[in-house]
This record gives structure tokens, sequence and C-alpha cells, in this order.
């Protein structure tokens, strides 16, 4: 199955992911709030975030996300979208957004415009 | 309307009081926007002669068509003003995410009128817009201002796509060195602005947006972006050296051409280079790179170890910080440089303008015309911890350094040696020196912001050979290829595309992506056309400010002293020999003024 790999710490931060995104689900237009990813920045470090399934609820049990000496909030790269983390909802209809691979076979135009390489396409 | 929002925010802070406004289509097609509309607007709005730390003055930013549509490095936003060091128009470029989230927000422009009756920062959140009290951000370096703002936000998730541009202490103290920051970075060509945003009393702008920007043809421009991405990519001075190192790769290469000023100016070239190169980068840095919004190069680097060369967290040095405030000033260690960049960037200083006083006043002290009694600092060239002291101080106008901080040219007259600046209208040469490199020198005068070298990159020719193969000694043919270039420059900062991009690009790449973004049918030809408009515009406001001729000129050292030594041996500037030829092209009269016939057409 295809999957997009995502390495952080190739990510610069750019957002051009986003907008591309956005492109390929409402033509000509550019917003990062409509894209289903999303690049958080946490000091130094990027998060590139691709929208999973809606939950009406928060999660009760959270884990610390540990990398070299830093500890990073979960929600960081959680995937969901929920009352603590209102990320992947559109915002003219509340929507719940959702990635789906940009069609059949999968062509994600985020993979297309990510020149830095921190997101790739890879089969399992 | 297509790449354009069509809205302008007007803020009044005299009366605390702020309206929407609509942009006129007329002016976007004539000024397409960023810096042309900016300009066009402050040439309308302001009286030129005007004291530009006085409530008068206005501060306008404003965002390009490009900008926030996804087009390759369309990051820009414009910040246009009368400058506080120069007294000629100024126009920052700021980069990173600032001017795509004015988009976002909905807006093309801001601008700001009169004075603040006490520190106010401007907040602009989904909509609602808001003149807040700041009075605890006063005194507070740029990146806490920006982590204080978005701590006071309730919803943490909404402070991460908050986006703030600041002032330091520097530009709250009105010194004339201060720049605006804005996610970190440091404005290019900001020198005098940050105290223009000081004397208004405005501490910071903060945006956050739902508005989409719309394209014309989709479809169409999805395609070129992508072709763009590509051509990037096989261009190996993007790919290699710039997406490896940042500008800092050019400080080998300047240093072989005989380019790089050591000493203020006073040799050019210098032996310990393989301590700065970039093998000593590559070694020094685990590098990281940062892009500015929507930009596939990403040739801002952050820095996060410690070794023999570097110490130390943060944004690694550009080639400019390098130039400006290391090697101008004697100093080769990459630790002090990095650490002086850094408090640029808190402080709120432009490293050209701060880097090149105090190039000034090592001069002055080698030379024995300034004792350590007149600014009770020291000022040795090489000396790294002199350097960080002078800033500091400077930024924060305590004591002796209140009399560096007014700018190199008022320092050199204050000891009795205008000769010794280095600069063109006040503001410090870029680290680029002008006798080995016709071209930019003949840039450096003519420039309506002063010497800044991203106004025109003739480098990217006369060195780099990119787009044509330019002998950079020769000044056969330079006034043609400087005018074209800065009528480009004027059109890529219009359309708020970063200048970096032409490295790997061509002008007539960027045409379709501005078509299919705007749906407009615009010929290079045209585009260029706009770019003369508002160059001579510009050219326009300097000379009603009271600059002429005569205020076209280098500092006399480079027309006087051959280059002592090194690749470049013997060499002079002769901008003087090409000024004649440049106003002929241009269309103006033999005293530099735009011809009755030029006015007009604005």
């Amino acid at each position: 199955m295809a999957r997009i790999k995502i390495d952080h710490n190739k990510c610069t931060g750019c957002r051009h992911c986003e907008i591309a995104c956005s492109f390929n689900h409402v033509a000509g237009v550019a917003n990062p709030r409509r894209a289903r990813i999303r690049v958080f920045r946490e000091g130094a470090t990027y998060f590139p975030t691709i929208a999973g399934p809606f939950v009406d609820a928060a999660c009760t049990s959270k884990n610390d996300l540990i990398i070299g000496d830093q500890t990073y909030d979960m929600c960081l790269i959680c995937r969901a979208s929920c009352p603590e983390k209102p990320f992947f909802i559109e915002a003219e209809t509340d929507f719940p957004l959702k990635c789906d691979f940009c069609g059949i076979p999968p062509s994600p135009s985020c993979v297309r415009w990510c020149n830095s390489g921190a997101l790739e396409l890879v089969e399992d | 309307m297509h790449g354009w929002i069509g809205r302008c925010l007007r803020v009044n802070l005299t009366k605390n009081d702020f309206k929407l406004e609509e942009i006129p289509q007329e002016l976007m097609d004539k000024f397409l926007g960023g810096r042309g509309l900016g300009v066009k607007i402050l040439y309308d709005e302001i009286d030129p002669t005007v004291n530009p730390l006085s409530p008068d003055n206005k501060l306008i930013f404003v965002s390009g068509p490009l900008v926030g549509t996804g087009a390759v490095t369309g990051a820009s936003c414009n910040v246009v003003t009368k400058s506080a060091l120069s007294g000629t128009i100024a126009c920052a470029k700021l980069r990173g995410h600032f001017g795509a989230e004015l988009k976002y927000s909905g807006l093309d422009m801001i601008i700001v009128e009169g004075k603040a009756e006490f520190p106010v920062i401007i907040s602009i959140m989904d909509d609602k817009i808001v003149i807040k009290p700041a009075l605890e951000y006063w005194g507070r370096t740029t990146s806490e201002t920006e982590n204080m703002f978005k701590s006071s936000l309730s919803d943490k998730w909404a402070a991460r796509d908050t986006y703030l541009l600041s002032i330091g202490p520097a530009g709250e103290k009105l010194v004339p060195l201060a720049n605006i920051i804005n996610d970190g970075f440091l404005s290019v060509g900001g020198a005098g602005i940050g105290a223009v945003m000081g004397s208004k009393n405005l501490k910071a702008i903060a945006v956050k947006g739902n508005h989409s920007v719309t394209v014309a043809d989709g479809n169409r421009f999805v395609q070129v972006v992508t072709t763009l991405i590509n051509k990037l990519n096989s261009a190996p001075l993007i790919s290699q050296s710039m997406s490896s190192w940042g500008s800092a790769f050019l400080v080998g290469l300047c240093n072989q051409k005989g380019i790089l000023p050591f000493k203020n100016f006073q040799s050019s070239s210098f032996e310990e280079s393989k301590h700065i190169g970039t093998e000593a980068l590559s070694s020094a840095f685990v590098l990281r790179s940062r892009g500015c919004f929507a930009c596939p190069i990403a040739c801002i680097k952050k820095v996060d170890v410690d070794n023999r060369f570097y110490k130390g967290k943060g944004m690694a040095p550009t080639y400019m910080a390098i130039g400006a405030l290391g090697l101008n000033c004697g100093i080769t260690d990459l630790t002090n440089i990095g650490i002086a960049n850094m408090i640029c960037g808190e402080m709120g200083l432009d490293p050209i303008a701060a880097g090149g006083t105090i190039a000034t006043a090592m001069e002055l002290e080698e030379k024995g015309l300034l004792t350590k009694d007149s600014l009770k600092l020291d000022f040795r060239f090489g000396n790294g911890e002199d350097l960080i002291q002078a800033l500091t101080l400077m930024a924060t106008k305590k004591g002796y350094a209140r009399r560096i901080g007014q700018g190199a040219k008022a320092l050199a007259e204050e000891y009795g040696h205008p000769e010794l600046f280095m600069g063109v209208k006040s503001i410090p040469l870029a680290p680029f020196d002008p006798r080995s490199l016709q071209g930019m020198g003949l840039h450096f005068v003519t420039s309506n912001y002063g010497p800044h070298h991203l106004y025109a990159y003739t480098f990217i020719d006369e060195v780099l050979s990119v787009h044509e193969k330019l002998d950079p000694w020769t000044t056969e043919g330079k006034p043609e290829f400087v005018k074209r270039l800065q009528d480009i420059t004027a059109v890529v900062d219009s359309l708020g595309l970063c200048n970096w991009s032409l490295m790997g690009l061509k002008f007539n790449n960027f045409i379709p992506m501005i078509n299919s973004c705007l749906g407009t049918s615009y010929k290079a030809e045209d585009l260029l056309q706009t770019g003369e408009r508002i160059w001579n515009l510009e050219r326009q406001f300097n000379m009603r400010a009271g600059f002429n001729r005569s205020h076209d000129i280098l500092p006399e050292r480079f027309y006087n002293e051959p280059i002592e030594d090194g690749p470049a041996k013997g060499q002079i500037s002769r901008a003087d020999e090409m000024l004649n030829d440049y106003y002929k092209l241009r269309g103006w009269d033999e005293e530099g003024r735009p011809g009755n016939e030029l006015s007009e057409s604005l």
C-alpha cells in the first residue's frame, strides 16, 4: 500500500505542500486553512502533519513525543482533528477534511511540490 | 480579481482609528503591487521633504499579488516609507511568512499614519482589527515580543498560525540604523525603517486569517509552478550552493575575485579565507535549512552545534553578515560574526548599516583620530568583542554609543574625516567592492534606496555568469545592463518574488506564472516598462526630497585609491564615467532629473 513518508528533519517549513493541497482540492484557490496537510513549527523543528479521521472527543491519554533531547507535544504529529485541536476543519462549511492521496492511483500533490525531500511517496 | 485581494487597511494612530479601503484596479494594473504600489501611495500622499520621524511620514506594508498564491519564492512583503537614515525613499523586503499571512487575513496593504500616544500593537486576527496598548512590550527584544504576543493568546493553536513583525529596542530609541524583524529574519534593505516605526510608537503588527487567494487559471498555474520548481532544481547554483550554505557560499568566491571588502574597504583580499569559505562553513555548521513561504530554495540556515569554528545556536550568518559585520571590520571569527548577527536580529539593527558604522569607527581609531576617551569604547580592527559591545550599546543608545548610533556618515563628519565614510546617500555600502565590479558600482551610485546589492544583483552576471557572461572590470555595456536589472528587480519586488530566484531562473521564465496567476497577458517588455515607471517614480520622489546628481557619487577612495593587492590589484571604480550614459538611457537630463514627459506618464 502506498503511503506518504514524512522526514521532519528535512522539512524547511516553506508550507508549499499546504498550497499544493489547497489547489488540488479547490480549483484555483490557495488557502492553507483548506489544506489537508499542515506544517506545525515548534522551536527550530517543523512537523508536517497529514489530516486523518475526525474525532468528536479529545483523547484521554497522551504520550510525550521525545526527539533527541527535546520533548514535544504529541498533538503536533497527531493526524486527527478533535475539539482540542481544531485543525483540518473547513472554515466556511465546518466540514472535516481528510487526506485522500489525491485520488487513485495515489499521486499526492504535496509530495510533488515538496522540494526538501521531507515528503516522499513510498510503497510498503 | 486574481492574486489580488483588493483591500487595504488604513490605520491612523493619532486618532486611534482605522478604516478599510478598496484599492483601485487602475493602480494595480499600472504598478503591479508590492513595492510599486507602495511607492505610488507614498509619492501621492506625503510631502517628500517631511521629517522622516514626524507623524506626517507614512509607513506602508504591502504584499505583492503573487504572494501567498504558492508562486515559487512568492513570500516577500515590502515596507515603503521615507528613511530615517538617508532621507530618501526606503523599501525593505520582509522575508518569511508575514507577507503571505497578510494576504490570508484579507488585506494587500496596511498604511500606518500619525503617531500613537503610547506604544501599541496592531493586531489583525481573523478579521478582528484591534489597536492594542503594548506598554509591557516596550523595551523587549524581537523574539521576546513574538513569544509574549503568542503566549498572550488564549488559543495555543491559533498562536501557531499567527505571524508578527516587530522592532527591537533600536527602533524604539529612534536609532537611524534600526531595521524591522519578522519571524526572526532581518528585513533586506531596511536601514532607517525601524526608527520610523518606533517614532509612531508602533511596536509590532500581528496577522492571522482565513481568507483565500485565488488564481485565474488554477490548472495552468500548478503546471507552471511545478516546472519552475524542477528548473530551480536543475540549476547547480541554487540546488547545490544556495540550498547547502545559503548566500554564505559567496564569501570564498568573492575573495577569489577580489570583491570582498576588508577593514572598511581598505583592501579586497585576505589570506585566512580558509577559516571562512564554504569548507569552513560546512564543517562549522550542521546546517538545517529554513524556507520562506513557498520557497523551494530554503537558503536560510539554522545552526545548532558547537565546534571549533562556531559556538551557539540561531541563524547562521549570511554573506551580508559575514561581509558587513565580519570582514569589513577585520573580524574573521565565525562565532563572533554569528553572535553579532544575532544581536542585530534581537535588537532590530540593520547589519549593513551597523557594520559599516563600526568599520568607520575602527578606521578612525586605527588612524589615531579617535581616542578611547572620546567614545569610551575600543574599536580595533579584528576585535570581535569590541564589535559585540558596540552593537548592544548602539541599539540601547546607552552612554557614548549614542553618537555612533547616528550612523557612519555622521560619525565620520563629527571627527572631521567625511572621506572615511564608505557609502552613498548616508547608507554604508553592501559588502561588495565597487572597484572590482563596475556594474555594481554604477548601481550603488544610482540606486534610489542607497547602495544595497539586492535592488539590482549585477553579481549574478558579472561573476556567476548566470544569464550572460560579463567581464566585471569593463564598463562596456554596463549602463544598459544595470538599467535592465534595476527594472527587473523593481518588477520582481512588486510581484512579491525573491531576488535569489533569478540565480536559477530567467526573467522570461516568470511570465507564464504571472499571467496564469493574474489572468493577464503581459509580455516581458510590458513588465519591464512597469519596472522603469516604478524606478522613475522613486527617483522623482528623491529629487523632490532634495537629492540630485551630486549625491550619485561613491566615496573618493574608490575613484582615487586602486586596490592594493589580490586578484583585482590596480582596479579603480569608473562609475562616474558611466553616469552620463546611464542618465541618457533612462531619459533623464544631465542633472539626473526625469524629463517632463516621463513625469507625466507617471
